[in-house]
C-alpha cells in the first residue's frame, strides 16, 4: 500500500480548503448565536457544578487507542461518566500510531466526528482556511470551567499566542497551573561523590565538574548525550533546548524561528544569546568533555555508553531517569544516578512559561450544527477543565478506585490497582482496566494533581523547580494565509541552515570567529525577511486587539 | 570429463550463490535470533545468529491479547476474500484484453493505464468510500485495490502468448468462450495464477493503510494495523505506563518478534507455489 507523506496531506488538506473556500461565504461573520442550540444543557451552569444533560446525550468523538490501554467501550471510566454527566460516546478509534494522519484525512474530507481531542497545536491551523473547525473562542463564554482557570492561572498570554490572524483559537488546549518541567540532566552521584564533587548548579558549575571527572577518567567523555533524533533540533536536542531556555533563546526541541525579545521579533539563530550557547558546546566539545558523537547518536549507542561506565552524564526525564538510566546500570557495583535541578544560567532562576498549555480539543463544523451543542460546550467543560472532572478521569471514583484528596495530600490510590510506578503488584491497572488516566482525557489541571502522581524523589525535584520563577511568553505573530506559505519556506530553510551551521560550530568545523558571515548568510536565506514578516504580522494583531 | 573451464565456473557459481544465500539469510535469521533475546542482550548488541539469554517474554505478552487473534483473523479474511476477488476480476479483465478482435481493446486497455498514473487522491478517495458506505465494511479494502494494473497487464501478455490455434480448436468442439476460458486456457496457465495469487496475497497481507483508513473500530483492523499501533506505543520512551521489567524487554525485541509472527503464514505460501513458479520459468525457456 502507498503511504502518504505530511505534505502530501497537507497539499491535499490545501486543495480541499481551496474548494471549501469558493463554496461559502467568509468566515468573519460567523454566527455565534447559540439560542436554538441548547437542548440537554442547563441553565446556569457554573463553576463548581456536576454537569448533567438534562436528556441522554450522544456526542461523536475521535478516540485514541493507546496500544498499551487499547480503547474499550466497556471502561467503568465510560459507563461512569455516563452516570454522571448522562452523555456517552460514539468514538472512532484509531490507533495512536498514526492518530494525526486519520484525524487529517477525516477533518479534510469534512466527515470529522464532532469532538477532535488529543490535537497538538499548531496542527489545526491547516484545517482553518477550510472552515472544518470551529473558532472555539467564539464559545469559552459558555464554558465556565474553562474561563475561570485561565483567569486565576493568568494564562491569557499562553492563549494568546495560539491565536490566529483572525484574533481567534480554534483549539481548546489543556491548561497547567505551573509550568512543569520534566527534563533535565541525569548525573552518577556516586562518581560525584568518589571525587568529592558537588552537584553542579549553574551551567557553568557543570563545566567545571566535568573538567574534574575528565582529569579522573582522562580517556573518556564524560558526557555524552541522547534526544538527537528529534527534529527541528541539530541534535542533542533536549541538551541545547535547556541551555537556550538559560540563555534566554530557543533551541534544540524547543526552536523556533523568531524569538520575542521584549519589543519585537528577532531570529532566533542570529541572537547573541544562541552564538553563547553554541560557545558552551563548543567548549564543552574542544576540551573533550562531551562526546561529539552526542548530537548524532542513537538514545541506545548513548545508553549503552552510559551503561558501561563510559559516560557520566546523560539527559533524563522524570520516567527515563527511572525506568532506564537506573536500570542500565543496575550491573555497575554502587552505581546511583539522579536527576539533578536544572542548572542554571544568564537568565538566573527562571522557567520559560510556554509549556504551560497541553495539546487539546478541535470541534468539528458538524458540533455547530447539533441542537445540543451548548450541553456539548458544558460537558467538555466539565470532564476536561473542572477540578472534579479532571480528578475523575485521571483517578477515577472517590471510595472506588482511589481515597482521599490531592488537596491535602491524603490521596491513595486503591491498593488492588496499579497505575505506572504505583502498587506495581497489584492485580488491576488502572488504565487498562478502568479507563482511567487516558491520555485522550487526563492531563493539565492543578500542581496538587501533579504532585498525587510523582514518586517522592520527583516531587522533591518539582519543590526546587517551583521555587524559580515562570517568565512572561510573547506574544503571537499571526500570519495570514498567504503569508504562513511564504514565511513556512522561510521557515524550513533557515531551520535547516541554523542547524548544519550550530553543528558545524560546535564541533569545531567553523571557528566561531566567523559567526558574523554565518548571520549574513542565515539573512540570505531570507532571515530578515521572516523576521520583517513576523513583526508586521505582531504589529497587525496589536493593533486589532 | 569436465573441462577446467566448466570446473572454475562451477566452483565460481557456487560460492557466488553461497554468498547470496548467506547475504538473504543472515538478516532473517538474526531477526529471529532477536525475538527469542533478552534485553539486556540486545541493547548490547551481543545477538547475532543464536539467541541469547532466551526468554518468549514477549511471544506471550503479543500473543495473550485477545485483539491480537482478532486482528489476526481479520487479516486472514480479508486477504482470501480479497485475493480471491482479485484473481477473478483480474483474469476476466486480462483475458478480455488479450483478445487482438476484440472492438475498443486500445480503449480499455487505456482507461487501465489511466489508473497507474492518475487517482483522485486520498481525500476524495476517502469521502468516495464513505459515501458508498463502505467504510467499516470489508469491501473499503477489497474493492478500491480489487485490480492491480501491473498485475493486469503481465497476466494479459500471458494470455496473448497461448496459442490461438488451442482456442480455435476448441471452439471447433463446440466450447463457449467461457468454456473455453474455464477448460483450456486457466489450465494451461497455472504458472500465472500462482504467480498473481501470490503478488495479490502477499500485497494484501501486508496492507495495513486501507484498515487503519477505513476502519473505526479495533475489532476491524487488520493485524499490521495492530502490530504498527504495538511498536509505535511500546517504543514511545515517554509513556506513563512503560514501567516494569518486562516493558523493557518487550521494547527490545517486539520489532523482531512482530516481523516473524507477520511473515510466517505468507511465507509457508511459498513452497506450495513454488514448483509453479519453476513450471513457469521452464514453460518460457522451452518456447523460447
Amino acid at each position: 500500500m502507498v503511504q502518504i507523506s505530511r505534505r502530501q496531506l497537507l497539499a491535499a488538506a490545501g486543495a480541499v480548503t481551496v474548494v471549501s473556500i469558493a463554496g461559502c461565504d467568509s468566515g468573519d461573520g460567523a454566527d455565534t448565536d447559540v439560542n436554538d442550540k441548547k437542548a440537554g444543557s442547563m441553565d446556569g451552569f457554573k463553576v463548581g457544578d456536576q454537569f448533567k444533560a438534562t436528556e441522554p446525550l450522544k456526542f461523536s468523538a475521535m478516540m485514541l487507542s493507546n496500544q498499551n490501554y487499547p480503547f474499550n467501550a466497556n471502561w467503568p471510566m465510560l459507563v461512569e461518566l455516563a452516570k454522571r454527566t448522562n452523555v456517552s460516546f460514539e468514538a472512532t478509534a484509531v490507533p495512536g500510531s498514526d492518530y494525526n494522519q486519520k484525524v487529517s484525512v477525516v477533518v479534510s474530507a469534512g466527515q470529522a466526528p464532532q469532538i477532535i481531542p488529543k490535537t497538538y497545536h499548531p496542527a489545526e491551523e491547516a484545517f482553518i482556511a477550510g472552515g472544518a473547525i470551529l473558532p472555539v473562542s467564539d464559545y469559552v463564554h459558555l464554558m465556565p470551567h474553562f474561563t475561570d482557570k485561565v483567569q486565576r492561572w493568568k494564562l491569557e498570554g499562553n492563549l494568546a499566542q495560539m491565536s490566529q490572524q483572525d484574533g481567534k483559537y480554534y483549539l481548546l488546549p489543556g491548561l497547567h497551573e505551573a509550568v512543569w518541567q520534566d527534563y533535565s540532566i541525569g548525573v552518577r552521584t556516586d562518581i560525584l561523590e568518589k571525587h568529592s564533587l558537588a552537584v553542579p548548579t549553574t551551567w557553568d558549575e557543570l563545566t567545571t565538574t566535568l573538567r574534574a571527572l575528565k582529569t579522573a577518567y582522562p580517556g573518556q567523555y564524560p558526557f555524552s548525550d541522547r534526544w538527537s533524533s528529534q527534529k527541528p533540533g541539530p541534535g542533542a536536542n533536549n541538551l541545547i533546548g535547556l541551555l537556550a531556555t538559560s540563555y534566554g533563546t530557543r533551541g534544540g526541541w524547543n526552536y523556533d524561528t523568531a524569538y520575542w525579545d521584549g519589543g519585537k521579533f528577532v531570529l532566533t539563530g542570529a541572537m547573541d544569546q544562541y552564538r553563547q550557547v553554541v560557545q558552551y558546546l563548543a567548549t564543552l566539545v574542544s576540551e573533550k568533555l562531551l562526546d561529539p558523537e552526542s548530537f548524532t547518536q542513537t538514545d541506545d549507542q548513548a545508553r549503552q555508553k552510559f551503561a558501561s561506565g563510559k559516560s557520566f552524564v546523560i539527559s533524563v526525564n522524570a520516567q527515563t531517569v527511572v525506568n532506564e538510566a537506573r536500570k542500565d546500570i543496575a550491573k555497575i557495583p554502587g552505581a546511583k544516578v539522579a536527576k539533578i535541578p536544572l542548572p542554571t544560567g544568564p537568565m538566573g532562576a527562571t522557567l520559560s512559561g510556554e509549556s504551560r498549555l497541553e495539546n487539546g480539543i478541535m470541534l468539528s463544523k458538524k458540533a455547530l450544527e447539533s441542537k445540543n451543542f451548548v450541553a456539548m460546550l458544558q460537558f467538555i467543560d466539565w470532564l476536561w477543565y473542572s477540578d472534579a472532572g479532571l480528578m475523575f478521569s485521571k483517578w477515577g471514583i472517590e471510595g472506588d478506585t482511589y481515597t482521599g484528596k490531592v488537596e491535602d495530600g491524603s490521596f491513595k490510590l486503591n491498593p488492588q490497582i496499579k497505575w505506572a510506578g504505583l502498587n506495581p503488584d497489584a492485580p488491576k491497572n488502572l488504565q487498562v482496566d478502568y479507563g482511567f488516566f487516558n491520555g485522550v482525557f487526563a492531563y493539565g489541571g492543578s500542581t496538587q494533581m501533579l504532585n498525587s502522581q510523582f514518586t517522592d524523589e520527583e516531587k522533591a525535584f518539582q519543590a526546587e523547580m517551583n521555587k524559580r520563577t515562570t517568565r512572561e511568553v510573547g506574544p503571537p505573530h499571526p500570519f495570514s494565509p498567504e503569508e504562513r506559505e511564504q514565511a513556512g519556506l522561510w521557515e524550513a530553510a533557515i531551520a535547516d541552515y541554523v542547524n548544519q551551521q550550530t553543528l558545524a560550530f560546535i564541533l569545531g568545523k567553523r571557528p566561531l570567529s566567523e559567526w558574523d558571515k554565518y548571520v549574513a548568510e542565515l539573512n540570505a536565506k531570507g532571515g530578515d525577511k521572516y523576521i520583517e514578516l513576523a513583526n508586521k504580522a505582531y504589529d497587525r494583531f496589536k493593533g486589532k486587539k | 570429463m569436465v573441462s577446467r573451464g566448466q570446473r572454475a565456473f562451477q566452483v565460481v557459481n557456487a560460492a557466488v550463490l553461497t554468498l547470496v544465500v548467506v547475504v538473504t539469510l543472515f538478516p532473517f535469521v538474526n531477526i529471529v535470533a532477536r525475538s527469542f533475546s533478552g534485553e539486556q542482550e540486545i541493547r548490547s548488541g551481543q545477538v547475532s545468529l543464536i539467541p541469547r539469554g532466551f526468554t518468549t517474554e514477549t511471544y506471550r505478552h503479543v500473543m495473550s491479547d485477545a485483539m491480537f487473534w482478532t486482528n489476526y483473523r481479520n487479516t486472514v479474511v480479508y486477504t482470501v476474500v480479497a485475493t480471491a476477488i482479485s484473481i477473478v476480476l483480474t483474469t476476466c479483465y486480462a483475458y478480455v484484453l488479450s483478445k487482438k478482435q476484440l472492438k475498443g481493446r486500445g480503449l480499455l486497455v487505456g482507461i487501465a493505464i489511466f489508473t497507474m498514473f492518475f487517482n483522485g487522491g486520498l481525500i476524495p478517495n476517502y469521502v468516495l468510500v464513505s459515501s458508498l458506505g463502505l467504510r467499516n465494511t470489508l469491501w473499503a479494502i477489497v474493492l478500491p485495490n480489487a485490480i492491480n494494473v501491473f498485475n493486469l497487464l503481465v497476466m494479459k501478455a500471458f494470455f496473448e502468448s497461448l496459442p490461438t490455434e488451442l482456442e480455435e480448436a476448441a471452439a471447433v468442439d463446440g466450447a463457449s468462450q467461457y468454456g473455453t476460458l474455464w477448460r483450456i486456457v486457466l489450465p494451461l496457465s497455472k504458472a500465472i495464477l500462482a504467480t498473481m495469487l501470490l503478488f495479490y496475497a502477499v500485497s494484501f497481507w501486508n496492507s495495513w493503510f486501507a484498515g487503519f483508513l477505513y476502519m473505526d473500530r479495533q475489532e476491524l483492523f487488520p493485524v499490521t494495523v495492530y502490530l504498527r499501533n504495538l511498536i509505535a506505543g511500546v517504543t514511545a520512551g515517554a509513556d506513563q505506563t512503560a514501567s516494569s521489567e518486562t516493558a523493557l524487554q518487550i521494547a527490545a525485541s517486539i520489532q523482531a518478534v512482530t516481523i516473524v509472527l507477520t511473515m510466517l503464514p505468507i511465507m509457508l505460501v511459498y513452497p506450495f507455489i513454488q514448483r509453479y513458479f519453476v513450471s513457469g520459468v521452464m514453460l518460457g525457456a522451452v518456447k523460447g
